[in-house]
């Protein structure tokens, strides 16, 4: 499917690899040729035994995505753990927050976008022709980078995705748990019937976050979810990301590197073309990445 | 230093001096394009005005007696408000316009029941529908899962509600193919096969009088709905009841008080229900949100003034003005002698096509609307037709109206066969030429609903049908509501169509049904253009223009009121 492709990405990365080669002993092509085809899955092996009992709950295998013509992700493979925190990190326009909607479909709504290569959710290629997206997104949540909750109260907003899901009984009792689960509860138990407008920017971001999980997905996207919002805000957002990680999957885009650092158990780093280069452990992507474009990026030499 | 002081001097002046003399040519000529337009509009309405009241016929003290009691006061408080409080000058406004409004609006309910549908026939409609959609909730929270079973009842239970089951007859004529010689024909007719609740309601021996059926399924619906808006905005209960039974309470005194003062119970009923629960909404909001409560002074005073003027003039004797636009001349039918012409049954015909208009645009152009910006693929080949036919619609709303008149002639006349000049025709005519505006603004408010909406709603697993319903059309709405209500105005207004359609030069006698033949008030206006005497052309036409116009201005004027409250919410 994607034959064409890795040459592609190849000579791209020896050229830019030509470009650094000199304190380095070994020959870029050495170097670089097992690391597009094999480094990150054997980076996501490594780390699933060094963690051992979580499973893959999302995996890419050669997801190739393009706008009419353009190619926004080349041949993107990964596997993201379950109940974990994966962090996806890179330059603007490098194509990580297209690679969070392709996840749960959303690149659907856009007319141009579309999907090659398989993207498995517990192991079902959600592009296959009988996955429902709607069905999916019941399962994969998704916070957006600007807060936007809806013009209508915390209670309203909280239980929007239990009204469209069919879900009647409890709706008090759920909306309550979401709000705790989203740290928000104690701030708004009084006003559940004031606008979702009206909450500070922190906590409308919250209220969205509640409006995520209210619904019990599996997996939570975060598109920047802390880009919008003031050191207060973003650092209460990030503890509540480290406490989601244990009921739930969570994957976040983000442009903070201290950030990635800070909350997430693995790290995507996606560079300039739409190309992941290396995927790991975030400790060994911050303290030694096995490529010297990530370092460059992390260190703030490029990007 | 000096030097400095200098040469920052010789840049700053002849330099930009040339830009500003520029910049002022072309601002003052673009004031001059404003205030032209704005002079000769406002020549041309106090022309119509002067000549529809005549107020120089008045003596000079009726004129000073009211302008002592109702215009000195009224500039007092406008520079007032204008000098200290601007807030409460919106407020003046709104407080004298919304009265004028609902009376406006409840005159065409008013009409509406004493022509269209009887009271006690909305009665019977009111009660049928409601229990169709009890029947409805009640089987969708017994049994919800059955797509099949729950379309059925959706689409069953209204129709036995209010059409019943009707009877069937065929009359058709089978002609051999090229002579037209007839071979055989077959018809019959059923009776009804079932009537309809409404019927079983309506011909049940104990039905409500009219004023009772009118308080029961007309002040209660709109009372409740007035509650159940405070409710939501104010979260409370008590307020919510206060202001559903104080509704309640002020139209059903009429039962009582109208008789009394020689008036109507019906249409007490009507004018208590559309004006006091908006205006009593109107100044609970204000005195709650205590910005510009001086403001509600306004109507205050000049109704008192008016009042006042009136007992004044009556207790000097002064003369008023030989107005032409009086009470008689609303409720008049045309008549040969001008001082007893009326424009009653075009009035009757205006509203009953504005129904027939709204019930034909409103739910085609907002579906058109829905479908072109939520469904309809934008981007391919399919996508370029898409966009050919939202360009051709944006073209149709340019099209001159004497042409649609021709279309609805052609369509509505020739093809369906509709008997030509009735209220019908003329509506779906007017219904078509509006159509493209509605679509039109209805689509801008559409898209006007920020993406980042959809995508949360889409992203809870929405689908677009919920997405749609729950997040983008309540968000439009308002939108969507102000651009229509803008087209009916023009609807309202058209008179090329009608003529095209026969709508009548003169009716007597106002339609009683949609199938009546009858006339709109710019018709008639037209017909009063083209008579010889000299009093029909300048006094009653004015009367009638003054009329179209106030009506007209009073939708416009709810319409950006409509539109302002959305763009403060949002």
């Amino acid at each position: 499917m994607n034959f064409g492709l890795p040459t592609l990405t190849n000579t791209a990365n020896t050229s830019t690899a030509n470009s650094a080669t000199n304190d380095e002993s070994t020959t870029p092509l050495e170097r670089d040729r097992p690391a597009d085809g094999s480094s990150s899955t054997d980076a996501g092996r490594s780390s699933t035994r060094a963690t051992t009992e979580t499973d893959t709950i999302i995996e890419a295998r050669g997801v190739d995505v393009y706008y009419d013509a353009d190619q926004a992700l080349q041949s993107v493979d990964i596997e993201i753990p379950e109940r974990q925190v994966t962090a996806m990190i890179g330059p603007s326009g490098c194509g990580k927050s297209t690679f969070l909607r392709s996840i749960n479909r959303m690149n659907d709504l856009i007319d141009i976008a579309r999907v090659e290569g398989e993207l498995r959710f517990h192991g079902k290629n959600v592009y296959d022709e009988d996955v429902d997206p709607v069905a999916l997104r019941r399962k994969i949540g998704m916070v957006f980078q600007k807060p936007n909750p809806f013009p209508k109260s915390i209670r309203d907003n909280v239980a929007y995705g239990l009204e469209v899901q069919g879900t009647t009984d409890d709706i008090d009792e759920r909306v309550e748990r979401a709000l705790k689960n989203a740290a928000l509860w104690d701030e708004v138990r009084d006003q559940l019937d004031k606008s979702g407008l009206e909450l500070s920017g922190g906590q409308q971001q919250r209220l969205c976050i509640a409006r995520a999980i209210a619904t019990d997905p599996e997996v939570i996207l975060m598109d920047e979810p802390a880009s919008a919002l003031d050191p207060v805000a973003t650092s209460k957002i990030e503890d509540l990301i480290e406490e989601l990680a244990e009921e739930y999957t969570v994957v976040i885009v983000t442009h903070n590197m201290q950030q990635a650092a800070r909350i997430s158990d693995k790290t995507a780093v996606f560079l300039t073309g739409g190309e992941l280069v290396e995927f790991g452990e975030t400790e060994k992507i911050f303290e030694n990445p096995d490529h010297d474009r990530v370092e460059d990026y992390i260190t703030g030499k490029f990007g | 230093m000096a030097g400095r002081n200098e040469s920052a001097a010789g840049w700053i002046g002849s330099e930009s001096q040339v830009s500003r003399l520029r910049g002022t040519v072309f601002k003052a000529t673009c004031l001059g394009a404003t205030l032209l337009a704005l002079v000769l509009m406002l020549v041309f309405l106090l022309y119509v005005v002067n000549d529809a009241l005549q107020p120089r016929t008045a003596d000079v003290g009726w004129l000073a007696t009211y302008g002592v009691t109702i215009g000195l006061p009224a500039l007092a408080l406008a520079g007032y408000y204008y000098r200290r409080d601007t807030r409460a000058g919106e407020v003046a406004y709104t407080s004298l316009g919304l009265p004028i409004a609902a009376t406006v609006l409840a005159g065409g309910i008013t009409i509406l029941f004493r022509h269209l549908i009887s009271p006690q026939e909305w009665f019977a409609l009111v009660v049928a529908c409601a229990v169709a959609i009890g029947i409805i909730e009640l089987h969708g929270t017994v049994h919800s899962a059955g797509v099949i079973d729950r379309l059925a009842v959706v689409t069953v239970v209204p129709l036995l509600a209010v059409v019943g089951i009707p009877g069937i007859s065929v009359d058709h004529t089978f002609n051999t193919l090229f002579l037209e010689q007839e071979l055989f024909r077959i018809a019959f007719s059923t009776p009804e096969l079932a009537p309809s609740l409404r019927e079983v309601i309506l011909s049940s021996p104990v039905l409500p009088t009219d004023p009772h059926a009118l308080l029961l399924a007309f002040t209660v619906p709109v009372a409740g709905a007035g509650s159940l808006y405070v409710r939501r905005v104010r979260e409370s209960d008590r307020d919510a009841a206060l202001v559903g039974v104080g509704a309640v309470l002020a139209a059903g005194s009429g039962l009582v008080l109208a008789p009394l003062a020689g008036l109507s119970s019906t249409a007490w009923i009507v004018l208590a229900t559309v004006v006091a629960v908006p205006v009593g909404l109107y100044v609970e909001l204000v005195v709650r949100r205590g910005d510009g409560v001086s403001g509600l002074a306004f109507p205050v005073v000049v109704g008192l003034g008016a009042l006042l003027g009136t007992v004044a003039v009556g207790a000097a004797g002064f003369a008023g003005p030989d107005t032409w636009l009086t009470w008689e001349f609303l409720n008049n039918p045309h008549s040969r002698t001008p001082r007893d012409a009326g424009i009653y049954p075009a009035l009757v015909g205006s509203v009953l096509m504005l129904v027939v208009v709204a019930v034909a645009a409103f739910p085609v152009g907002v579906g058109a609307a829905i479908y072109l910006e939520e469904y309809a693929p934008n981007q391919g080949r399919l996508g370029t037709i898409v966009e050919l036919i939202e360009i051709n619609i944006a073209n149709l709303a340019g099209v001159p109206s004497v042409v649609y008149g021709v279309l609805g002639l052609a369509l509505f006349v020739r093809t369906v066969g509709m008997r030509t000049g009735i209220v019908l025709v003329g509506g779906l005519t007017i219904g078509l030429l509006i159509l493209p505006i509605v679509i039109v603004s209805a689509q801008e408010a559409i898209r006007a609903v920020p993406d980042s909406l959809r995508e949360a709603s889409y992203g809870m697993g929405a689908t677009k049908w919920q997405t749609t319903r729950n997040v983008v059309l309540p968000r439009a709405i308002p939108g969507i509501m102000t651009g229509t209500i803008l087209a009916f105005g023009r609807a309202i207004g058209e008179t090329a169509p009608l003529l095209m359609i026969g709508a009548a030069a003169v009716v007597r006698l106002p339609p009683e049904s949609f199938m009546g033949k009858f006339s709109a008030m710019p018709r008639q206006i037209f017909t009063w253009s083209t008579e010889i005497e000299y009093e029909f052309r300048y006094g009653v036409l004015a009367a009638g223009v003054l009329t179209l116009l106030v009506v007209l201005l009073m939708m416009n004027a709810s319409a950006i009121v409509v539109r302002n409250k959305y763009q403060r919410e949002s």
